[in-house]
């Protein structure tokens, strides 16, 4: 489904008319950018919705293929002055990586470029005092017009083509006064150079592109710096099968030829396609990245089999129950990508704050400009030049990317990995943590609690006889029993899956598992049976043992740091309720609740959002992934199954939940920096801007300035990042 | 002065190595992957290379 504009359609969905495609749009930057895409695709005819996910620069478009053409949808945003990038494999990665080189490029320019004009400035300056030759000072500013020029169009090209963009949407974006400044200041340096007479301020324009090209490289990778989740998800799918034929033949289709109560063969080591049911024998799966379990699980026939499981036993024939996007799978993207288009707010308010910045410092210029223009004509340009230079946002748009950078490299050595660009903003606001149990509260290794001997064995031997036949088991509670293993002797062990061990011990035949399955059918269960592991032998049961999550050694003192920092704390589990309230119980955890599908927990989270609590979400596993996309700021376990690293906002690596309370403390003092730095950058723009609107800064000193003002700013966050050391 | 008019488009030229050469490394992939590298004297070496000393 490759048109001809070489975009990939994800899918289109013939019956109901309508038509549904994703794709990058390169050179998204704000919000204000994501509002104009949103507005102006919008009001095309045709167009059903338009989503645009700023973290991704990733844009969602529906229409109706009646009434619009794709060709016009991409046209519109190609206008807007975005381009198109394909989203799917290579092409999107490619496009990134050459997108990544460029900005490279632009920096290694303006860097050699500045240093080199640094130089024969120093030299101009030097020689305005020891008395330079005319011809000499003269070959050094046409030297640096000819590599001012250059750096000017090429490395300055996002800011020039950013304004451009700008201007013809008829909004105003920090790159505006930006490009205002470096045109100006090269047009008069230029003029004054070939006229031979006033300032020249090259050295200013080429370190001007630098430092913000700097700037803009550590956001942009900062936000690239998070795979898309989705993307991760959708990639772990096959994209095609193998199908039984009718005849008994074998056919490859693709993922999206597969349809309803098709046979499909699947090789040992393959990945499961769709949701399905197991035809014969029995099968062992690997579900790890649909549920987080980590152990291989084995189903017996008539099993559903879950799309996304990976077959680590011998080669199964699986009857097909939905299509691919109907598995679960499937629904969980669907659920992720919902979560994740719901989420920007923040970055919005900002983008707005920066347009009234940035139309102030225009009106300013312009009114300074007029003023002195009145006064004294010959020194307007000047003080002009001084205003834009010396209010650059520079320090205010350095402000938060380099506190940022800082908070960043100081959680990876504290061993928290930030995914996501907005991740710290809002982990500093929160004041409520949801936490999964298990695999992030609890290791996934059980432990045995209580063993009720209701037989007439004493507990301890029939804790031996559980241990010896669990030793023939792969099962994760078998370690529990091995403290207990006396050695016995057993014989013709057989496993019957997901109800329990059978073998003989001197003769006599043992059962280990479910109640039903270790008691006789008319005995009846007792209140709880299925919370506990039962031992019987000849449809009598002998014992009960309960079975224990083992809590995380840090657990309960990171649940003491986390109420210290003043958050409250819930726990929302999909385990049995009897198992989560035990854990919630120890830790002093109020509310627990148990068997919580995703979509219960999704619920939770939004209600918790909707009392206006700020939620941080920290989880495990694959089908945590919508809620961790929902929560206001996620947090995943490092060995957690890969995708839900993707997915959320924050990575915790070293098996270990210590890092989460310096998370939240790194953040709350990143949000610090970040208040103190922006307060800073507006304090010198309050001290500067009347100095230069007076004219009594030249624009060299202004520029000076200017790159002082922003260097204090990235010194406060290295500062800040080395700290902890 | 006539120094000056040696040195300076011998400036000129070295900054221009130095452009050429930064873009030909950042094109032949010198920049594409910062993190790893750095790791890779950590891992056990491959068998065999074609360049090693028997």
């Amino acid at each position: 489904m490759v048109n001809a504009s070489g975009t990939h359609l994800t899918w289109v969905d013939g019956a109901i008319g309508s038509a549904e495609t994703q794709f990058f749009a390169e050179g998204m930057r704000c919000a204000n950018c994501a509002r104009s895409i949103r507005k102006s695709v919008g009001a095309l005819p045709g167009v059903r919705h338009v989503d645009v996910n700023l973290a991704t620069a990733r844009v969602s478009v529906g229409w109706d293929p009646a009434a619009q053409s794709l060709e016009h949808v991409l046209d519109r945003i190609t206008a807007l002055g975005f381009r198109p990038v394909p989203m799917l494999g290579d092409a999107a990665a490619a496009a990134r990586r050459s997108e990544r080189r460029a900005a490279l490029k632009r920096i290694g320019l303006a860097g050699l470029g500045s240093m080199q004009i640094s130089m024969y400035t120093v030299g101009l300056y030097a020689g305005a005092f020891s008395g330079i030759e005319t011809d000499l000072a003269r070959l050094l500013k046409v030297t640096s017009m000819w590599i001012t020029l250059p750096v000017l169009l090429y490395s300055g090209a996002p800011f020039l083509r950013g304004a451009w963009a700008d201007l013809r949407r008829r909004s105003l974006g920090m790159d505006v006064p930006v490009a205002a400044a470096l045109v100006l200041a090269f047009a008069a340096s230029a003029f004054n150079t070939l006229r031979d007479t006033g300032q020249v301020y090259f050295d200013s324009v080429t370190m001007f592109i630098f430092f913000l090209l700097i700037g803009r490289y550590v956001e942009a990778n900062m936000r690239r710096g998070s795979l898309d989740a989705t993307e991760a998800l959708a990639r772990s799918l096959p994209a095609s099968a193998t199908r039984l034929t009718a005849t008994g033949g074998s056919e490859r289709v693709a993922l999206l030829e597969i349809r309803q109560g098709d046979r499909l063969l699947i090789a040992s080591g393959a990945v499961i396609p769709v949701d399905g049911e197991l035809e014969a024998g029995s099968a062992l799966v690997d579900e790890s990245l649909v549920s987080g379990e980590s152990a291989a699980v084995s189903h017996a026939a008539g099993a559903t089999l879950l799309g996304g499981a990976v077959n680590v036993g011998a080669p199964l024939t699986l009857r097909a129950r939905t299509d691919a996007r109907g598995s679960t799978l499937a629904s969980m993207i669907a659920l992720m990508e919902r979560a994740q288009s719901e989420r920007p707010r923040v970055a919005l308010a900002a983008d707005r704050a920066a347009a009234w910045f940035v139309g102030s410092i225009l009106a300013l210029a312009l009114l300074v400009a007029g003023l002195w223009l009145w006064f004294d004509p010959s020194r307007a340009f000047e003080a002009t030049l001084a205003v834009l230079v010396v209010t650059c946002p520079c320090a205010l748009s350095l402000a938060t990317p380099a506190a940022m950078a800082a908070a960043t490299a100081r959680l990876a050595r504290q061993g928290v990995l930030v995914t996501r660009a907005n991740a710290l903003e809002r982990l500093a606001g929160i004041d409520t943590v949801v936490l999964d149990k298990t695999g992030t509260l609890t290791t996934a290794a059980p432990r045995l609690g209580a063993i009720d001997a209701c037989g007439a064995l004493a507990a301890a031997d029939c804790a031996a006889i559980a241990a010896a036949l669990e030793r023939h088991s792969a099962h994760p509670l078998a370690a529990a029993f091995a403290a207990f293993d006396r050695g016995l002797a057993v014989e013709d062990v057989s496993e019957t899956s997901g109800m329990g061990l059978e073998g003989r011990i001197d003769g006599r035949t043992w059962r280990l598992g479910r109640h039903d399955f270790v008691a006789a059918a008319q005995t009846p269960a007792p209140r709880g049976a299925e919370e506990r592991v039962w031992l019987g032998g000849e449809g009598q049961p002998f014992a009960s043992f309960e079975i224990l999550d083992t809590l995380r050694a840090d657990a309960a003192d990171t649940v003491r740091a986390l109420r210290a920092a003043g958050l409250t704390l819930r726990i929302a589990s999909g385990d049995r309720p009897g198992a989560v309230a035990r854990i919630a119980a120890e830790l002093g955890i109020d509310a627990p609740r148990g068997r919580q599908t995703p979509a219960d927990k999704i619920a939770l989270v939004r209600e918790l959002q909707a009392g206006g609590h700020r939620v941080l979400m920290l989880g495990d596993g694959i089908n945590d992934g919508p809620v961790l996309a929902a929560a206001d700021v996620s947090c995943a376990m490092g060995q957690g199954a890969a995708v839900a690293h993707a997915a959320a906002d924050m990575l915790l690596l070293g098996d270990s939940l210590a890092g989460i309370p310096r998370a939240v403390a790194t953040a709350r003092g990143s949000a610090r920096l970040i208040r103190g730095n922006l307060r800073w950058a507006l304090g010198y723009n309050l001290c500067a801007v009347p100095v230069a609107a007076l004219g009594w800064v030249a624009p060299w000193v202004a520029a000076i300035g200017m790159s002082m003002s922003s260097l204090y700013v990235v010194w406060r966050a290295h500062r800040f990042a080395r700290e902890a050391q | 002065m006539s120094i000056s008019l040696l040195l300076i488009p011998l400036a000129l030229l070295m900054l221009g190595a130095a452009v050429w050469a930064f873009f030909w490394a950042v094109d032949s992939n010198q920049f594409d992957n910062l993190d790893d590298e750095g790791r890779r004297i950590l891992e056990p070496d491959e068998q065999d290379s074609p360049g090693d000393p028997p």
